[in-house]
């Protein structure tokens, strides 16, 4: 036996030595599923500025808004800046993913101040203030802080909601985005585990869990990852966001988004993308016929993160229940789009009538690398109608405000 | 309508070079004047992007990066003396490297830093971009024993992407690749 593998081992090192260049070696989860042809592409993600950059640094002036609208900065030195939540006295909670803090951010009126509320944990990346606690979703769990706005100083224990939901701390889109439903439930993700792999059980789904007995549900599957999600103030349906997968050129697929009008909905990973083009590996298992479409394509690798429904009274009243949602790419495109907010008008019966640009001018060079200065995360309507919207890559809340 | 930034905002001052410069003469001990370091154990950080400079900085003080050395003096940082010392030494001109990779090794170089992914992020001519460091004629034992570090789980990068490409990599190809990558040119 040791000499047949002797000989196995011989013949394969021969057969190395005979070829002209080296076999490609297994590649990083991030470059999985790239076709040959692909191997020597240099596109990349990109990684946010961990110290956070200043806005004085930065072209914030480039930023443009529609007619009457105003952009501004609204606070910064929040490193890695993600998902908002707003506090009942007004407090704005901020989640990061690459780094392990949630900040507080205080209003004073004519200045903000940020504090660094939690330290150390495992990308809290997912954040919901409701009834006086706030809610954090890591990584591995979802976590409970009670009467946080009275003790942003001195913040009580966790207390856990649920545990155990990344048992084995492997590579892939297992950062949680974090929602609280109409029906008082937490919505969350649970992402594929690579770019495009067979899921497992609960993976590459939406899931929800009763924060008073920990039990879960499963909301949706076929997901392959959606950091974004909101309930429709008129029918109480969830809307979410989807990433849809890499490496398969510039033009597919389309990420998406998405209504969940029944439980058990699928959405058709790894097997469909953008609920009418075959995934060219998986694609031969199930037809797109079996699964539910998107409502609306937003364009391919722009990354959608964010979403909320407007419900506000400062915008004008076309705004009223419009979609805005924050595109954080492209990286996976030659020719680099996205990193607006764009605006979505729904009609009377929840179809797409409109999906335009809000707000631009993060996007600098669509062929430079990197081809933007900042990258919109998440937006929040804020109690006098106002908008804000996180860049990561900055640590930078922008304040968008309307006036005649 | 344009944006009218900035008059809400807290101060958050900018990334200053010339800060950076006062506060860098302790860097220098090690890393070399101006930061091109002529020890092969300390890697030279002239001239290397900004944003990798920062990066490394904020590693040592959050601990995912550990050294007996960086540990204690990024412990007392800011974020914006890091900026203001990434401004700073990513201004500086890169010192050509004293090393001379053997004939061999420089031929097999290419292709290995090919096969094993190098180039995709640190670019064909190894210079490094954003939060990428520069490989090209950096010090050879720095390097070493960072790929040793990657493939052993003891160094570890933000976002794992090193730690993974390691993992494949065997002593030969470490020394092959390192030999390379510390005699290529700077610029």
């Amino acid at each position: 036996m040791i000499k047949v593998l002797a000989a196995a081992v011989l013949l394969a090192f021969t057969a190395a030595q005979a070829q002209d260049k080296p076999a490609a070696a297994p590649p990083p989860s991030w470059k999985q599923g790239m076709t040959p042809e692909q191997a020597e592409s240099t596109l990349h993600p990109f990684l946010i500025e961990v110290t956070g950059k200043a806005a004085k640094d930065l072209p914030v002036d480039k930023l443009k808004v529609p007619a009457g609208f105003k952009v501004q900065v609204w606070a910064e030195g929040l490193p890695g800046a993600r998902s908002l939540a707003l506090g009942d006295k007004g407090t704005v909670f901020v989640g990061t993913r690459q780094l392990k803090e949630v900040y507080a951010v205080i209003d004073h009126g004519d200045r903000r101040e940020v504090k660094t509320l939690l330290k150390g944990l495992e990308s809290p990346n997912g954040i919901v203030f409701n009834k006086g606690a706030l809610y954090i979703a890591e990584h591995h769990r979802i976590t409970r802080y009670d009467g946080i706005e009275s003790r942003l100083d001195n913040p009580p224990d966790a207390k856990i909601v649920v545990d155990g939901l990344d048992p084995d701390n492997q590579p892939g889109h297992f950062w949680k985005f974090l929602a609280m439903g109409p029906d008082g439930k937490l919505y969350f993700n649970i992402g594929a585990p690579g770019n495009i792999v067979m899921p497992s059980y609960m993976q590459a789904s939406i899931m929800r869990v009763d924060p008073k007995t920990g039990v879960i549900e499963t909301v949706a599957l076929g997901v392959r990852n959606s950091v974004g999600f909101d309930f429709n103030p008129r029918t109480k349906e969830l809307w979410f966001t989807n990433h849809g997968r890499d490496w398969m050129g510039d033009h597919l697929p389309n990420d998406t988004l998405h209504r969940v009008s029944h439980k058990g909905m699928n959405f058709g990973y790894p097997f469909c993308h953008q609920g009418d083009t075959p995934d060219p590996q998986y694609g031969k298992y199930h037809s797109c016929k079996e699964f539910d479409p998107p409502v609306l394509k937003l364009g391919p690798h722009v990354a959608p993160i964010g979403m909320r429904f407007y419900t506000g009274k400062m915008f004008p009243a076309e705004y009223q229940n419009n979609i805005f949602i924050a595109l954080r790419g492209s990286w996976n495109r030659t020719v680099k789009h996205g990193y607006n907010v764009m605006r979505v008008v729904l009609d009377d019966r929840g179809k797409v009538t409109k999906y335009e640009p809000f707000l631009t001018g993060f996007l600098v060079d669509e062929k430079a690398d990197p081809p933007m200065w900042g990258r919109p995360n998440d937006v929040m309507v804020m109690r006098d109608g106002s908008m804000l919207v996180s860049d990561d890559q900055n640590g930078i809340i922008y304040r968008i405000s309307y006036a005649k | 309508m344009a944006a009218a930034a900035l008059a809400l905002a807290s101060a958050v001052s900018a990334a200053d070079p010339k800060e950076g410069e006062a506060k860098a003469a302790v860097c220098f001990t090690c890393h070399g004047q101006g930061g091109n370091s002529t020890n092969p154990a300390v890697p030279s950080i002239a001239g290397q992007p900004a944003q990798f400079i920062s990066t490394s900085l904020y590693m040592f003080r959050e601990g995912n990066r550990k050294d007996s050395q960086m540990s204690p003096i990024a412990a007392n940082l800011s974020n914006t003396e890091m900026n203001d010392l990434a401004a700073y030494f990513s201004a500086q001109k890169p010192a050509p490297s004293a090393h001379r990779a053997s004939a061999d090794n420089a031929r097999a170089g290419p292709d290995l830093a090919q096969k094993f992914n190098c180039t995709q992020c640190h670019g064909a001519r190894m210079l490094g971009q954003q939060h990428i460091p520069r490989l090209a004629g950096q010090q050879f034992e720095y390097l070493r024993a960072q790929l040793r570090g990657f493939k052993a789980g003891t160094r570890i990068d933000l976002d794992g992407k090193m730690s993974e490409s390691a993992q494949v990599l065997s002593d030969k190809d470490i020394e092959i690749l390192v030999d390379y990558l510390a005699g290529l040119g700077v610029q």
